[in-house]
């Protein structure tokens, strides 16, 4: 811990970039079709820059982020599930998906008028939830859908030449899929361009949160719940990756002349999987103690490449166009999107509780964590995967650990008052006071 | 040197209490329910113990407040933790504590504390395993009987039913159906306090269980949870005289210190 | 006639402890049924499906969080229990998501010689899953082959294939016996048969099937069918459960979960790849609702023309509570069988279950089916 002091705080020059870039794509998603343009939804996680291939006209709505943008509006949220209830679905299952399809059901998309119904529907099946989540909706919504499974150990621990060739096969077949569909053609050329975009995009975000390692972190995890978001959207687009190149050159300005994100950093934490998004002034309330959350595996690793090393090291992966690789033909181009995809930490736990918990001792080692505070997060069983064997590594690493209940789509499940005071016994425990 | 006279005040959920220390003497205590009017409870609690002390408000040199209620509590100069509290009271009770299991009406807290009296690590029930000491009166309400009889109808038991062990609702759905299957009440009354030490076990394993274990709250009085408790865990937990107390204990102990 | 699947079922872990005394082989326990066990007897290696207790543990929350599977807290609790210490591997084929912290914990926490995390491909109705698949096999073989120390031959492949197939083959005479108008069987009596597969040598599971095939034809009970009913969901070895159910004047003759008919339904197909042929059995057979991802809803399909054969009347849902797959599943499933006219309930089940409140349900519904066939 450092003693107490004030450094140093600037708010962020590209704030309001971000907000207007976001704005516009749920703008342009809705407005695709009248323009003659193509509009599909899918899962954060699809391969993205292959619909991206098919046109600069055409429009994604990725599906866990228009969840999770329904559940700041706690009131929409509430009408969209119960929605699903009414129809007997249950509330225990995947947030995101509930409210995604509550917004189907009741027709009201959240960024106003009625839901637009996408052309079709493209996946990456790698939880239960999400291979199955488009696979109902193809019943509501009679749209075309196809599901590329990428359920395979991340190629950062193992690699085996059959499970790429598997994600590239049926890469392949969603391309005829989406020709089809559109009855448009494949421009190779594009799609070989937003490979390269996607990686430094991707590349790019996981460089912005490694300089969050140093002190004072110059981002403080809420703000960059707003940041990430471009990288969960459409990574192949050339404004977003634009926007990280902007985004990068600030915070590396703003390591070099020392600018806070938190004033008076004193304790840094870090977190996991998803927020509570409805609650994200539990990130403002622990900054009355000093302490700034530095991001979680979550944040920098749902988007963010890495290198991962034996030791388990994290190292921002250079983007495919900065490593030399040439991509020359489809094929070349959907083998190192597949490859590059798979090298997301994220997907650790999906597998292995313990590689998530080794990434999570280095994560707390590399950022210069003094706690860590983790989500038991009832609306996604994905990132909630393996948690407490994850909170009991931390801890036997003598690193303290807080855990609170909560969902990142369905603010019933979150307990303020008694998170609050959770964090309160928390704060004592470490003899931190509020400096307010 | 004149020796300070503190309090320590804890709000809980169903019952607030009272205590007062001469230095590091208790020389009072009060309890009253919790009712609608938390300060009014309060109030009730602390002429109990200032009673028993034989002192007036006046007297009091410093007031610490903990529990759920603690922002509501009048007379109070700062406040602390429950956590907080239970782990200063334990140490102060007996130096070898490590783990500190509070049992009250609605929460479950297990606590690891350092040789100092500090909380190192703690867990507290989640959603799906609330409800200790309100389901054994709920339980006892079905049998109609009272709760201390219910308890000890348990130590009578040699059959050990399973029961479900994660939620109290569905807990409370099985013990009717043992109810209409005619088990004999003993039996009920040990599986209703086994599936209750099972799920305080279970949450109080994520601190670590490590001797001397020292059990609090209002449910310790349960000598048939206890002797679940002690059966489950393989020990035999210390059970202090006035085991709710142990809370204000330690917000008075904190008032002591900050006093000094 | 059926107490040798029962004494099996109840005493699991002596049998398997006694079968590694006896033929001095290694004991590979395992999650979920995509596991291939024909190379696991071609390797002679014994597979062990793990099963949950139905009995309260305190070992479970420092290991998965409260709001995953009982199924697979019960799974966990019984590791750490120490009560498949026995086994010399341990191994899962991903399905579903829950199920894979079991094999986690495990490994992080009483690792065996052998831990094994097989990939098994999700969208199973992919072309492409195929030559994956059998990759993947091929990958295992070699770890197999390394941790016995004996290279796995065509020859015992085919013994493996022959094992399960036989096994298969004459658990589905037991079924077609089911859809009688008069089964010679409970449900109950055909869930210890079926799981008890999953828990022994199947070369004496199949021995046990023979004899049992001799006499069921021609056993007769003085218990009435009543109300034929299908058992549907989750994992599910709730005996109690389905005992007080058959207690009713009800007979379960069809089901669809993993410790029943979903588990070994379809055989080997005989192929020159031998590994290929293994992949597409798995591949093709009743899917876990985990696989069932596209819009041809394979397992409603099948689970319809299932109820059908069996002529059922009435369908019991059954969901370990905070399955996600199921959940999915189950509110379609049920109006595929309201639309076959055929009623369902619904009901959530825990480590031990209500079985009195249960009980007022199933009264109740099966009153409502009783009522359903009057012809006024």
């Amino acid at each position: 811990m450092s003693d107490i002091k004030r450094y140093k705080t600037e708010p962020l020059k590209c704030w309001g970039k971000a907000k207007e870039l976001r704005a516009n794509y749920y703008k342009e998603y809705k407005e695709a079709k009248s323009k003659g343009g193509i509009c599909w939804s899918g899962g954060a996680e699809a391969i993205d820059v292959i619909p991206y291939a098919f046109g600069d006209d055409v429009h994604s709505l990725t599906a866990e982020p228009y969840a999770a943008a329904i559940a700041f509006d706690p009131e929409f949220a509430h009408r969209c599930e119960s929605a699903l209830e009414s129809k007997g679905w249950a509330r225990d299952m995947c947030a995101y998906m509930r409210n995604y399809w509550g917004s189907v059901l009741i027709d009201e998309y959240a960024f106003g008028g009625p839901f637009p119904k996408p052309d079709f529907n493209l996946q990456s099946g790698f939880c239960c939830t999400h291979a199955k989540w488009f696979q109902v909706l193809s019943l509501w919504e009679d749209v075309p859908y196809f599901n590329i499974d990428i359920a395979t150990i991340p190629f950062w621990k193992e690699e085996f030449p059959n499970r790429l060739q598997y994600i590239v096969d049926q890469m392949h077949e969603s391309i005829e899929f989406i020709e089809k569909v559109t009855g448009r053609e494949c421009d190779d050329e594009r799609l070989i361009e937003g490979v390269y975009n996607d990686s430094r995009t991707t590349s790019l975000w996981a460089k912005i949160t490694e300089l969050n390692q140093n002190t004072p972190a110059p981002l403080d995890e809420k703000s960059m719940y707003s940041l990430y978001v471009f990288t969960t959207l459409d990574r192949a687009r050339k404004e977003f990756v634009d926007f990280y190149e902007e985004l990068y050159a600030e915070t590396k300005d703003r390591v070099d002349r020392g600018i806070a994100a938190l004033a008076t950093e004193r304790f840094r934490l870090m977190s996991d999987s998803q927020p509570p998004w409805a609650f994200l002034r539990v990130w403002r309330y622990l900054e009355q103690f000093g302490v700034v959350s530095t991001g979680s595996i979550y944040t920098i690793g749902l988007e963010g490449v890495w290198d991962i090393a034996d030791d388990w090291s994290l190292t921002p992966r250079e983007d495919l166009k900065s490593r030399g690789v040439e991509l020359k033909t489809r094929d070349d181009a959907l083998r190192a999107m597949a490859d590059w995809h798979m090298r997301r930490p994220i997907y650790a736990m999906f597998y292995n509780a313990d590689w998530k918990s080794k990434l999570m001792m280095q994560y707390a080692k590399q950022w210069n964590c003094d706690a860590a505070m983790l989500h038991l997060n009832r609306g996604c069983e994905g990132t909630s995967l393996g948690i407490m064997e994850n909170r009991a590594a931390l801890i036997k690493t003598g690193l303290p650990v807080l855990t609170y209940e909560g969902n990142m789509g369905d603010d019933r499940d979150f307990d303020e008052g008694r998170t609050i005071a959770r964090i309160d016994t928390f704060m004592e425990g470490l003899g931190l006071k509020k400096l307010t | 040197m004149i020796t300070a006279i503190t309090a320590g005040i804890d709000l809980g959920a169903k019952t607030v209490k009272v205590v007062i220390l001469k230095g590091k003497e208790v020389i009072g205590r009060g309890i009253a329910t919790t009712g609608l009017d938390q300060k009014k409870s309060a109030e009730k609690a602390f002429d109990a113990a200032l009673k028993e002390a034989k002192i007036d408000l006046k007297d009091l040199d410093r007031v610490v407040a903990t529990g759920v209620g603690r922002t509501e509590a009048p007379n109070a100069n700062s406040q602390i933790t429950e956590v907080g509290a239970d782990a200063k009271g334990a140490i102060f009770l007996n130096p070898a504590i490590r783990t500190v299991i509070d049992i009250g009406g609605e929460e479950g807290r297990g606590i690891k504390i350092s040789p100092e009296g500090r909380a190192v690590d703690f867990a507290i029930n989640e959603k799906c395993a609330a409800g200790a000491g309100a389901f054994t009166e709920a339980m006892a309400r079905a049998l109609e009987r009272p709760l201390k009889e219910f308890a000890e109808l348990a130590l009578k038991s040699t059959k050990s039913i399973p029961m479900n062990a994660q939620c109290a609702v569905f807990a409370e759905s099985e013990v009717v159906s043992l109810i209409h299957a005619k088990t004999p009440h003993e039996d009920i009354s040990r599986a209703v306090h086994d599936s209750i030490a099972d799920r305080i076990i279970s949450m109080v394993r994520r601190v670590g269980i490590e001797k001397e274990v020292l059990l609090i709250g209002g449910v310790a009085h349960n000598v048939g949870f206890v002797n679940s408790l002690n059966i489950g865990l393989k020990l035999e937990v210390i059970v202090p005289e006035y085991p709710e107390f142990i809370g204000a204990l330690g917000a008075a102990l904190v008032a002591a210190e900050q006093q000094e | 006639m059926f107490t040798q699947f029962k004494d099996w079922y109840q005493n699991r872990h002596d049998y398997a402890k006694d079968w590694k005394a006896r033929t001095g082989g290694k004991v590979m326990a395992y999650m979920c049924t995509y596991v291939p066990e024909e190379i696991l007897y071609a390797a002679d290696v014994l597979p062990v499906r793990v099963y949950g207790s139905h009995e309260a543990s305190d070992l479970t929350e420092q290991h998965i969080f409260g709001m995953y599977c009982p199924f697979c807290r019960d799974c966990v609790a019984q590791v750490m229990e120490g009560r498949y210490d026995y086994a010399d591997g341990v191994m899962i084929a991903q399905a579903c998501l829950h199920m894979r912290q079991v094999y986690s914990s495990w490994e992080i926490h009483k690792p065996t010689e052998f831990m094994y995390y097989m990939p098994f491909p999700i969208a199973v109705e992919s072309p492409h899953a195929r030559p994956h698949l059998v990759a993947e096999y091929k990958t295992f073989i070699e770890a197999v082959e390394k941790w016995t120390g004996k290279k796995i031959t065509i020859d015992d492949l085919d013994r493996g294939i022959e094992i399960l197939n036989k096994n298969r083959e004459l658990m589905r005479k037991v079924y077609e016996l089911r859809l009688l108008d008069n089964p010679p069987l409970t449900g109950v009596e055909c869930m210890h048969m079926t799981s008890s597969s999953q828990m022994v040598d199947k070369r004496e599971h199949n021995q046990a099937l023979e004899k049992l095939l001799k006499e069921l034809p021609s056993r007769k009970t003085d218990r009435e069918t009543g109300i034929r009913l299908m058992i549907v969901g989750s994992e599910c070895d709730d005996i109690e459960f389905m005992d007080m159910v058959e207690s009713l004047n009800s007979t379960f003759v069809a089901d669809d979960h993993c410790t029943g008919s979903r588990a070994f339904w379809n055989s080997v197909e005989p192929e020159e790849d031998r590994l290929l042929a293994i992949a597409k059995r798995y591949l093709e057979r009743p899917p876990c609702p985990t696989k069932d991802t596209t819009k041809n809803f394979v397992r409603f399909h099948h689970v319809m023309q299932m109820a059908e054969e069996a002529k059922v009347e009435g369908a019991v849902i059954i969901q370990q509570k905070f399955c996600d797959p199921h959940e999915i599943d189950i509110p379609l499933l049920r109006q595929r069988f309201e639309d076959k006219g055929i009623r369902t309930y619904f009901l959530e089940l825990d480590v031990t279950v209500p079985i009195g409140q249960f009980k007022i349900r199933i009264e109740a519904f099966l009153e409502m089916l009783r009522a359903d066939e009057l012809p006024f």
